[in-house]
């Protein structure tokens, strides 16, 4: 098994960083325990934290997990199979699995859950929790779905919300929710992790290539912990200039980043259409597509124009989020960039 | 020559002038006849032009000179030409030929003015073969004009005794103008007139002049080749028949038309690039070529007066300045002139523009055609007079429409009987009858189009009882002896039903028909057809034998009028009604529209097939004229034709649309035609790739467009779905039009800020889309999103399309990988799931790559080693054989995968060491439990409890994995692929489960055992462990 997933901590107490995250967490536990809205980046720990807490309120029954399969009819009579990570005291679901139907799973399954009382006289609480995964995606339809039923049936049912930003959550649910940030670790952290790890699988641990893994990881200790394996999977010696291998999408889109550099012409916004089809149909997400790409042309080009390809980065970013075709905002973004490029190469003033 | 022939025909021009001309003004006309043959010799026109005028009076002696000297130079030149005639410059006498058609025609007064014979010589022989003179030497020239004079002298002289073959032309052309003649056209009376004095024979060729250029040609050509000794004995008689051409051609234009094309500018066609015959034809650049940049400059376009270019034929090559060729040919089809896509030697004018076609520049100068660019034809469309004046050209034409007049007169009134007589029998008052019932045809003559169907109908229909008797064996002489059913299948308005009708008719069948407003489903035409198929008639049937019936009366034929019309309600309906045509005792004639529907296809090899088309615009005229004359509307021909054009042939639509237009008015315009038949036009949907095509590299947007805004949105609603899809595919091809006026650098930065502001066009279009397709539903938008998604881009991007092709929109394709690589994602992370906490994005972000290294990569380098490290950190993570090959093909980029080159030995150890072993699973998908029957859905329960123990200790679970993979393999598995992992699972985990609690795992044990017998034992081992599973939960 893989380090990340080897070496996870169980317990809130074992967790190296957060602390005062952790301690508050387990006083909840102990105590009244709210609806939470668990937010932060990904590879911060959300989920550790999450299953850790959970631990902490109904003790190592939490672990016993299995994964169920149920499957629901929509209102136009379509089957939706749908995934559930259960154990006896709680339940997770990512209802973003079936894309526009979370609602009916959101409908259909709390009040199933929340309709039951505890069966098991001897569990610590009386209700039982739902670990609602990426909450951020789910469809307007859906968090009002959640709205009514969480105070409805509150005393059966605590929903654990989990997502990377309170951006997309309705202010209704965020207004009934206990917000917890989980902010990602330092780089410190990340080193004091690693070390950790490699301690505990005997490894010849060198602090620079530690250091470099965990700025390169961008603070995701996941990250951090995958990189830090590829590593020594790949190298039989390593040292502390061993070369990190990027992922591949990250690869495609540094090449990406290359060929617009190298040619700038409606042609080569063809060409690269292709890549950017290439990395869409291969399951990257396109914010990240087009973050990463920024973040690639960004050291490449005169300080005189960062700022503008930022905005209109940015610009882009937002029209991802309301459009329905990535590739078209995508490409309108190489086509901008290409065209601030060459007027500022020319020495054109470009008017906005 | 010219002035050849006119020195013949002087005494007779002088002794009878043309009565219907005015008298000719001697000194200017002559001066513009001049230049009209200059100019229609491509030449410098107006240079030579002064020189002529102050031209004396000719003397009569040099004239009668020239013949003679030219005589002797024409022999010695047609031994030249005999000798060059495979030479580049082998077109000679056809050259020679076109020269003289052309001035004839246009110079048909000068002719015959005595003043104008003398100083033709010299100037009309630079000005003419100027042109000639580029490309040849002088020499050469010099002699070819020699011997068009000898041709004419000649003719002048010898027209009476010429030779057989002279004679026999003669005669030809006798036969051909006499009937004209006889109708009295107009235009040929002119030209009778002019020569009243002659015999009959002189005037004969004259007229044949139109009609036998062609013939002519071919005797020409005929004689060239002959061999050189033969040359010689026929030296006269070739002598004499372009002569007699000549003569024939000799008819002049009245002073103001002479005015007017002398008037007209006249553009020198470039010269054709020479031609590489071992080069092939290239259609890329041809296509790139044809994708020509839209029109860039504006002009006014005239108003002329109506039917000015009668009689006129046009031919347009390459791209005008000002106007596209689609106005520009409706422009002249407008004034009555005729476009034909080739030049022949029936074209009056070419309209040369930039870009034309080598091919027909090199017919232009082979025939000496005029060439004029756009602002000769629109000079031409303003001066001339309505119906092209007295012109011969417009005369000819004239004197043809009022033949044809005639002819749909004799016609009308031969149909009068028709038309009452059929409404009488059935007592109807005509006028309530609609004119598509009042005029359908009651004869084959009256048949529009499609003869020959109409008649192998009318052949089947005859030898029907022939066939019937022989059982439909032989197949006879067109192959419809085979069959008992006819198929008649053509587009709408063509006259199928109606041909059908009239056939039975005028075999004497009685008709039973059957159309789409009968309901047809098997059972109703099995009952009702069931009596009908194998009666007579009725009439012959009731006939109690004393009167012989008429026996046209017992014969019946069913008509399937709309076949493919059945549907829905029908049901079974065309499967039954073939059946009927395979064993039909009366006669069978289904109709259809689409003969290659797949709900077609019964009929196949059961019916004799005839597929109607439509009709010709020429076919169609005679028959609408004769209705419009009936009904007293008065229409052009060229209204009837714009008609015709805007129906796509459909002869109801046009007469049904004649009927609309009767009720309020009696004459219709071309404009008002053109407007009718647009307003009538059947909506065509267009296909993705016509309209991005038109938006992208059309001239759609070109300034002088005359295109709206509405009608560009219109193309986008063709096909809302996939218009704006191909626009977003191919927008950057273009080269844009826009930025054609830079260069350089600055090309490249126009380009890329047109490209920019399409594509966040496109992208603002998206965002609209969104609101369509989004929760809201707001489809009132769609307009908004065709100028956003679809109009303004290829606004900004049309323009020539470089050769490339059109793609279809790669979205589709690319939306259903990622749609399957998010499945493989998803199931992934789902198998992970009780490992990783990660989401799938994180999953394959962070995860698939390391994967794909440890995996794949790693297989690929280490082979074999690494087979059992991989399957043991499959088995961690609950990752079957399948997800293996969807990481594989996650990789992207640098991990693509493409680069993954495993060796096969590699990849078969692999796989059978995978297949060897057992291997957890976290759980069974629901879809997956229905698959095997019964037992397989019991089986996966357990894997459901066990996951759950495994969980509880976890690690041990590490060590045992391995465990249970060797005691797997004593274990002996089933046959059935699928009941062997599952039945792997189950012992995988049987150990685990032992550490943890004994006396389940001996329950565990004591399962399998009852499996490994096979068989129906299995299922009722599995159930206990279910049984023992829940209570748990």
């Amino acid at each position: 098994m893989l380090f990340v997933d080897k070496h996870r901590p169980k317990t809130l107490e074992s967790l190296t960083y957060h602390h005062e995250l952790s301690s508050r967490l387990k006083a909840l536990a102990n105590g009244d325990f709210p609806h939470l809205l668990v937010y932060g980046p990904s590879g911060a720990g959300k989920k550790t934290r999450i299953i850790a807490t959970l631990k902490e309120l109904y003790g190592p029954g939490v672990e016993k997990i299995k994964i169920d399969s149920r499957v629901f009819t929509t209102t136009s009579n379509r089957k939706l199979e749908f995934n559930i990570v259960a154990s006896v005291y709680h339940l997770e679901i990512t209802p973003s699995d079936v894309g526009n139907y979370d609602r009916v799973v959101i409908q259909d399954l709390l009040k199933e859950v929340a309709q039951t009382q505890q069966v098991d006289l001897a569990a610590k609480q009386r209700f039982k929790v739902v670990v609602i995964n990426e909450a951020d995606h789910l469809s307007r339809d859906a968090q009002a779905a959640l709205r009514r039923t969480m105070e409805k049936y509150s005393p059966n049912l605590r929903l654990i919300l989990l997502a990377n930003s309170t951006a997309n959550i309705i202010a209704p649910i965020r207004s009934r929710t206990l917000l917890v940030r989980v902010a990602a670790p330092t780089a410190d952290d990340i080193v004091d992790v690693l070390k950790g790890v490699g301690k505990l699988e005997r490894l010849e641990v060198k602090d620079g290539l530690c250091k470099r893994i965990a700025t390169e990881s961008g603070r995701n200790l996941r990250r951090a912990l995958l990189m830090f394996e590829a590593v020594y999977a790949q190298n039989e010696v390593v040292k502390d200039n061993t070369p990190l291998p990027p992922p591949d999408w990250e690869a495609l889109i540094s090449q990406i980043a290359d060929d617009i550099m190298a040619e700038h012409s409606p042609q080569r916004i063809l060409y690269v259409r292709a890549k950017l089809y290439d990395l869409l149909t291969h399951c990257i997400p396109p914010t990240i597509i087009l973050k990463t790409l920024t973040f690639k042309l960004i050291p490449k080009i005169d300080d005189a124009l960062k700022a503008d390809v930022i905005k209109w980065s940015a610009f882009y970013e937002h029209r991802l989020h309301l459009g329905n075709k990535p590739i078209f905002h995508l490409e309108a973004f190489v086509a901008k960039f290409l065209r601030l490029l060459e007027s500022f190469l020319m020495d054109v003033d470009y008017d906005f | 020559m010219p002035q050849d022939i006119r020195s013949f025909f002087a005494p007779k021009g002088g002794a009878a002038p043309a009565p219907k001309k005015p008298a000719p003004p001697p000194a200017k006309p002559a001066k513009r006849g001049r230049k009209v043959v200059e100019s229609d010799e491509e030449e410098e026109e107006v240079k030579p032009a002064p020189v002529k005028k102050p031209a004396p009076k000719p003397t009569p002696k040099a004239k009668k000179e020239e013949p003679i000297e030219d005589a002797s130079a024409y022999f010695a030149a047609a031994g030249k030409n005999k000798i060059t005639r495979t030479g580049p410059v082998r077109a000679a006498p056809p050259v020679k030929k076109n020269i003289t058609m052309k001035k004839l025609n246009l110079e048909d007064d000068a002719k015959y003015l005595d003043d104008d014979d003398e100083d033709y010589g010299d100037d009309i022989f630079k000005s003419e073969y100027g042109k000639a003179v580029e490309d040849e030497p002088a020499r050469k020239k010099k002699k070819k004009d020699d011997d068009m004079d000898l041709d004419d002298y000649k003719d002048g002289d010898e027209d009476d005794d010429d030779e057989d073959e002279d004679m026999d032309d003669f005669v030809d052309d006798n036969d051909e103008d006499v009937k004209p003649k006889g109708r009295g056209r107009p235009a040929k009376a002119s030209v009778v007139k002019v020569t009243p004095k002659k015999p009959a024979a002189a005037a004969a060729p004259k007229g044949r002049k139109r009609k036998s250029i062609t013939p002519e040609d071919d005797d020409e050509e005929e004689e060239d080749e002959q061999p050189k000794p033969k040359r010689k004995a026929t030296a006269a008689a070739k002598r004499k028949t372009p002569v007699k051409r000549k003569e024939v051609e000799e008819i002049e234009e009245s002073e103001s038309i002479k005015d007017i094309l002398s008037s007209v500018p006249t553009v020198r066609p470039p010269t054709p690039p020479p031609r590489d015959e071992t080069k092939k034809f290239n259609y890329h650049a041809y296509k790139a070529k044809a994708a020509a940049p839209p029109p860039t400059g504006t002009k006014d376009i005239p108003v002329g007066a109506e039917n000015c270019l009668a009689g006129l034929t046009f031919v347009f090559t390459g791209n005008q300045q000002s106007i596209t060729r689609d106005d520009a040919i409706e422009l002249v089809k407008r004034y009555g002139g005729k476009v034909t896509g080739n030049p022949s030697r029936k074209t009056s004018y070419v309209v040369v523009g930039s870009e034309a076609g080598p091919k027909k520049l090199e017919t232009i100068r082979e025939l000496k055609l005029k060439s004029i660019d756009e602002d000769g034809l629109f000079a031409l469309i303003s001066k001339l007079p309505a119906h092209g004046g007295d012109s011969t050209a417009a005369q000819a034409a004239a004197k043809k429409a009022k033949e044809e007049e005639k002819k749909i007169q004799e016609i009308a009134r031969e149909m009068k009987p028709n038309t009452t007589v059929a409404p009488g029998k059935e007592a109807k008052d005509p006028k309530s009858q609609l004119w598509t019932v009042k005029y359908s045809p009651s004869s084959m003559k009256e048949i529009c189009g499609n003869k020959k169907q109409v008649e192998s109908l009318q052949k089947w229909l005859q030898n029907w009882p022939k066939n019937l008797k022989k059982n439909f064996k032989l197949p006879g002489v067109d192959g419809s002896g085979l069959y008992r059913a006819v198929m008649i299948h053509g587009p709408p308005g063509v006259g199928k039903t109606t041909a059908a009708h009239m056939v039975a008719k005028m075999e004497g069948y009685d008709v039973l028909e059957s159309n789409a407003s009968d309901t047809r489903s098997k059972k109703l035409l099995d009952t009702s057809l069931k009596g009908v198929l194998d009666n007579t008639s009725l009439m012959g049937y009731f006939n109690t034998g004393d009167k012989k019936v008429d026996p046209s009366k017992q014969k019946i034929v069913l008509i399937m009028d709309e076949v493919d019309g059945m549907s829905g309600g029908d049901r079974g309906g065309v499967g039954q009604m073939a059946a009927i045509c395979r064993k039909t005792q009366i006669p069978v004639i289904c109709i259809c529209n689409d003969r290659r529907l797949q709900k077609m296809k019964p009929f196949d090899h059961v019916t004799y097939d005839l597929a109607f088309r439509r009709p010709s615009a020429a076919e169609i005229r005679t028959r609408m004229m004769t209705i419009c004359y009936r009904e007293g509307l008065k229409l052009s021909p060229q209204a009837i034709d714009s008609l015709t054009e805007g129906s796509h042939s459909d002869i109801r639509q046009i007469i049904n649309m004649l009927s609309t237009f009767g009720v309020s008015g009696k004459e219709m315009s071309f404009d008002e035609s053109r407007n009718m038949a647009t307003a009538w036009q059947k909506h065509v949907v267009l296909k993705p790739w016509d309209i991005a095509q038109q938006l992208l590299q059309g001239h759609m947007f070109a300034p002088n467009s005359k295109k709206t805004l509405n009608d560009k949105i219109e193309l986008y609603f063709n096909d809302h779905e996939f218009s704006y899809l191909m626009i977003q595919d191919n927008y950057l091809k273009p080269h844009p039009q826009r930025a054609s006026n830079y260069s350089g650098a600055e090309k490249r930065l126009k380009e890329l800020e047109l490209a920019d502001k399409a594509a966040e066009s496109i992208s603002d279009g998206d965002l609209v889309d969104a609101m369509i397709h989004g929760p809201q539903q707001h489809w009132s938008m769609m307009p908004v999103h065709a100028v956003f998604s679809t109009v303004a881009p290829s606004s900004f991007m049309s323009g020539s399309y470089g050769g490339g092709h059109m793609q279809f929109s790669a979205w589709f394709g690319q939306n259903s990988k990622q749609q399957k690589l998010n499945r493989y994602v998803k199931e992934i992370q789902s198998h992970m799931r009780l490992r990783c906490s990660a989401d799938r994005h994180e999953v394959r972000q962070f995860y698939v790559p390391i994967f794909w290294q440890m995996l794949c990569r790693r297989l690929e380098r280490e082979g074999k080693e690494a087979v059992d490290d991989m399957i043991e950190l499959m088995d961690d993570y609950f990752l079957t054989k399948e997800d293996y090959d969807a990481i594989i093909e996650l990789g992207v980029g640098p991990l693509n995968e493409k680069s993954l080159n495993v060796p096969t030995a590699a990849k078969s150890a692999f796989t059978r060491a995978y297949n060897a072993a057992s291997h957890p699973m976290p759980f069974m998908k629901a879809s997956n439990v229905i698959v095997p029957k019964g037992k397989a859905a019991k089986k996966d329960q357990p894997d459901l409890e066990e996951a759950i123990e495994e969980d509880e200790d976890e690690m041990e679970m590490v060590d045992e994995a391995e465990d249970a993979v060797e005691e797997d393999d004593d274990v002996d598995l089933s046959k059935d692929k699928y009941v062997k992992q599952a039945k792997a699972k189950g012992k995988g985990k049987a150990p685990a489960k032992g550490k943890a609690k004994g006396k389940k795992a001996a329950d565990e044990d004591e399962d399998d055992e009852d499996d490994e017998p096979v068989g129906k034992g299995k299922g009722k081992g599995k159930a206990p462990a279910k049984g023992k599973g829940r209570p748990k939960k």
